[in-house]
């Protein structure tokens, strides 16, 4: 395992404990200054985890077996072998299941690259919050029809569909995103209402009587 | 897959026991299968028990299927082979060398063959029915387990032998 990936299965693995810790210290801080600074800080680091989340799992997907290196050719492998994990959730047609195949990878490693730029990062957040629910229920749906199959997660090591797959990806890779995406909400109408004038402020205007 | 692929020399299909001890007849059905292959029979008889397997594993006869999908010669053939291999209960569909009862010490000769197997899918480890493991050039994959539909395998299969 190279550095690269020792830092993004550290962050998909550890990243929720921080953030969960920033989330706690934002609570326990009376002033609200320094409330917002503290939350705006973890939300940056909040958007690199949930970044790290989305390129781990392009960068398992993508990456050529063991014995290739990286090339156009092998990347056509790694992503027919994805083919075959997402054809064995059996929901899709062949062809449906090829265009899933070759379109995830990518817009896993957009939505990654977005988080951690930080732009708009309300809207990458719950864009990556509703995919994650979307995966959430594709892993269930698979385990409840008796299907004992390799999630097709591409993060950490392979696992299969059920509880334990559930539970990683609420607890370490949704609820960091849904967190993102309320602190990000969160600012941004702190910020709207510090910039729009009191109400007071309003009213104590000229008087015409 | 057998026709396109293996036909022509570009895949090697090979087949692993791995009997599940809840399936009663399970043990007893891959010595059959064992014993046919010894024959050159896998290929029929792995199909009448796939396709007949609601049925024997109610009653437990196999051989009864074996016989069908066989020519009179080489069923005759495939029955010498499997001579101290009769079914013995549910204490047969152990692996042998976890049975202590008596009739396990003179043993069925296929059963080396299918704890060979066992011992294969436990590494692994096969956790799921069915279960791959792909090599190409030497270079094991990552098992994988689930149905795949044809046209997604033969895509898979197409990527690596274009290499």
């Amino acid at each position: 395992m190279n550095a690269f990936e020792s830092s993004l299965l550290w962050l998909t693995n550890h990243g929720y404990q921080i953030l969960l810790a920033g989330l706690v210290i934002a609570f326990l801080v009376r002033k609200p200054q320094a409330r917002r600074a503290i939350v705006r800080a973890f939300l940056i680091f909040g958007g690199i985890v949930v970044g790290a989340v989305f390129i781990a799992a392009a960068y398992g997907k993508m990456k050529p077996p063991v014995g290739f290196a990286w090339s156009p050719a092998s990347l056509k492998i790694s992503l027919a072998w994805f083919a075959m994990q997402v054809d064995s959730y059996q929901v899709l047609p062949p062809r449906s299941v090829n265009a899933v195949a070759h379109f995830l990878p990518y817009f896993e490693l957009f939505l990654g690259l977005w988080l951690i730029t930080g732009i708009a990062r309300r809207f990458s957040a719950l864009l990556a919050s509703l995919s994650l629910c979307g995966f959430m229920i594709a892993i269930t749906s698979a385990y409840f029809r008796g299907l004992k199959i390799d999630c097709g997660c591409g993060v950490g090591p392979a696992e299969q569909v059920g509880p334990d797959a559930l539970l990683r990806d609420g607890l370490k890779f949704l609820l960091p995103a849904v967190l993102v995406v309320i602190g990000s909400f969160w600012i941004r109408g702190k910020g709207r209402a510090n910039e729009s004038p009191a109400p007071e402020m309003i009213s104590s205007g000229p008087s015409t009587n | 897959m057998i026709a396109d692929y293996v036909a022509s020399g570009k895949v090697y299909l090979v087949h692993h026991d791995f009997p599940l001890p809840a399936h009663m007849y399970g043990y007893q059905a891959a010595r059959w299968l064992n014993a046919a292959a010894r024959v050159g029979q896998f290929q029929n008889v792995e199909a009448a028990l796939y396709d007949n397997q609601n049925s024997w594993q109610a009653d437990g006869n196999i051989e009864k299927f074996v016989a069908a999908a066989v020519p009179a010669g080489d069923f005759k053939r495939i029955q010498k082979q499997m001579v101290g291999c009769e079914y013995q209960g549910p204490a047969g569909t152990k692996p042998a060398s976890l049975r202590t009862d008596p009739q396990a010490t003179h043993g069925c000769a296929l059963d080396s063959y299918i704890e060979q197997d066992r011992a294969l899918g436990m590494k692994i480890p096969v956790q799921a029915t069915p279960t791959y493991v792909i090599t190409y050039k030497g270079q094991k994959l990552p098992a994988g387990s689930g149905n795949v539909s044809w046209p997604i395998l033969k895509q898979f299969f197409d990527s690596l032998l274009s290499q």
